[in-house]
């Protein structure tokens, strides 16, 4: 190989030995490390089962299924919310009126969501706006308490965190669709239900699944919203690895970490065999993606 | 869907923004609240209070260093990950191994990187909240540059091969200048996304306070308070001037 291609080539593997060096690496140390042992503050290497164990035979069992529910549940609802919008604006709005509302759905997921989260807290509290509103309507007769610190809240937190961002994987399969599979589907006789159902669906599903990670990612790691909207005791994976790292015990904060980087990893290994991102990002990479 | 079908969907569309959109009020609202509740009007007292506290000061200085080197160095290699996805071979897989940092929970990432760190004995520091950064932003900035890259058309440089310019020149000189808007477009977003991250920087900050950092502590520690509000406020002024501006401009250069 001439020298200069070989330059070339090296200096194009930066961002991927970046990436395989600052990501990957780390991600294997972890697993690593939840083997290892606590000694008084510190650990030492050693091949132990104690911090699944820790995990698996105390209440923090209670913190992973609660933790699974509600990123499902959140996952769920926000799919429900985006991919209607992700279809309207692929299929009916205008391309003006498309690029306008997708650059308006991104700006706000670009806002740090902690700061997001602190203003839910003040309108969703019992003096809030949203509760002053419903007495003022008459629909209630005093503050409701759920609104904040409750199950409701870190709903709100999650989805207006993620499902932003979930709407661009799905209008990409989406508007990625040829047409003319919807026209042959029409003109064979299939009313628009069935070739929603039958053609439109199946073909957005490498979107859906790329939104459906994301949105999971999100809510089953999420560390900063079940301590701001969950309230004090309010526990789910991502902050109970934060206040393990807290005391120190690194051990268990890698293995808890360990449970949710598998799940994250299982699902885009999933996403990559099933799904051609060929077809998904068919938009973005029009080119020699068939090398 | 008929028209009123399509009212509906504006609906919906528009409640969604209105959801996504509130509550970006509430901090600008607090952060020019006089602290005593009769006192009518608003004031700037919290913001000038920012510059007497050294540890804001540094905290803001940190912060925007940060993201300057972080969008300058993200931009940089998101540039060379979309020429590699194009040219090296097996571009599903280089995709999704750039894509990989997005599909990491924040706290995961700062956890790992924080145990690379102590093994290479690399202590908390800039250097190593930039390195967290730029992990972030590289999937995003991978995509934007890739997106404009993918309305190039690879002939223009073939043509410039044909008329002997080798592959640097014809870089340079063809694809350059057409994919600048991708490339400006990647530099802004790391920027703003340096700018509002917080729980990754926050495992491996060290003694060093970005705005996000120390906005997060001090509310883990005491609670929320005007000052906190005003350092939010600056976040979201500044990253919605950011956006919009480096949106329109490139509306209006196309």
């Amino acid at each position: 190989m001439e020298l200069r291609t070989l330059g070339r080539r090296v200096l194009l593997a930066i961002p991927i030995a970046f990436v395989a060096g600052f990501l990957l690496v780390p991600l294997a140390l972890t697993f690593i490390v939840s083997f290892w042992e606590r000694a008084g503050l510190k650990m030492r290497p050693a091949f132990t089962l104690a911090s699944f164990e820790a995990i698996v035979s105390g209440a923090r069992l209670v913190v992973l299924e609660r933790s699974l529910l509600v990123a499902v549940e959140a996952t769920v609802l926000s799919l429900l919310i985006a991919y209607p919008i992700a279809y309207f604006l692929a299929r009916k709005a205008s391309a003006a009126a498309t690029r306008m509302a997708l650059m308006l759905f991104t700006v706000p997921f670009l806002i740090n969501y902690i700061a997001r989260n602190f203003s839910w807290t003040y309108l969703l509290s019992r003096t809030g706006p949203i509760n002053g509103a419903l007495i003022a309507l008459g629909l209630v007769d005093g503050p409701i308490d759920w609104l904040l610190y409750s199950d409701f809240a870190v709903f709100i937190g999650l989805i207006s965190s993620y499902m932003p961002f979930m709407i661009f994987p799905l209008w990409l399969s989406i508007s990625g669709i040829d047409q003319r599979l919807l026209e042959a589907s029409t003109m064979l006789g299939a009313r628009p239900s069935a070739t929603f159902w039958r053609v439109t669906l199946p073909l957005s599903l490498p979107g859906i699944f790329a939104a459906v990670i994301f949105g999971f990612v999100g809510s089953f790691g999420e560390s900063a919203v079940p301590i701001i909207m969950g309230g004090v005791g309010y526990e789910l994976m991502g902050n109970t690895i934060m206040s393990s790292m807290d005391v120190l015990n690194y051990p268990l904060a890698a293995a808890l970490s360990s449970i949710v980087i598998l799940s994250m990893l299982l699902l885009i290994v999933c996403w990559y065999l099933l799904f051609d991102l060929r077809t998904f990002l068919g938009k973005i990479l029009r080119w020699r993606l068939a090398a | 869907m008929n028209v009123r079908g399509n009212g509906l969907m504006w609906a919906l569309t528009a409640a969604v923004l209105v959801f996504l959109y509130l509550p970006l009020l509430p901090p600008l609202i607090f952060s020019v609240e006089p602290a005593d509740p009769q006192q009518a009007g608003w004031t700037w007292r919290w913001y000038i209070e920012l510059w007497s506290n050294p540890l804001l000061v540094s905290a803001l200085r940190t912060t925007v260093l940060v993201g300057a080197v972080v969008a300058v160095v993200t931009a940089i290699l998101g540039l060379l990950a979309a020429l590699a996805i194009r040219e090296l071979g097996l571009p599903r897989l280089m995709l999704l191994l750039m894509l990989v940092p997005l599909f990491i929970p924040g706290i995961s990432m700062g956890l790992a990187t924080a145990f690379l760190f102590r093994l290479i004995g690399l202590p908390p520091s800039l250097p190593a909240i930039i390195i967290v950064q730029v992990l972030w932003a590289l999937p995003f900035a991978t995509l934007v540059i890739l997106t404009v890259m993918s309305t190039f058309d690879p002939v223009y440089l073939e043509a410039a091969y044909m008329s002997g310019a080798n592959r640097w020149r014809a870089f340079r000189e063809i694809e350059l200048p057409l994919i600048a808007p991708g490339i400006s477009g990647a530099l802004t977003f790391s920027l703003i996304l340096s700018f509002n991250e917080t729980v990754r920087t926050s495992a491996v900050q060290g003694p060093y306070n970005t705005v996000q950092t120390y906005i997060w502590s001090t509310y883990k520690q005491v609670g929320l308070s005007p000052t906190l509000f005003a350092l939010m406020s600056l976040i979201i002024l500044s990253t919605l001037a950011l956006a919009f501006g480096y949106l329109t401009l490139r509306r209006r250069g196309s």
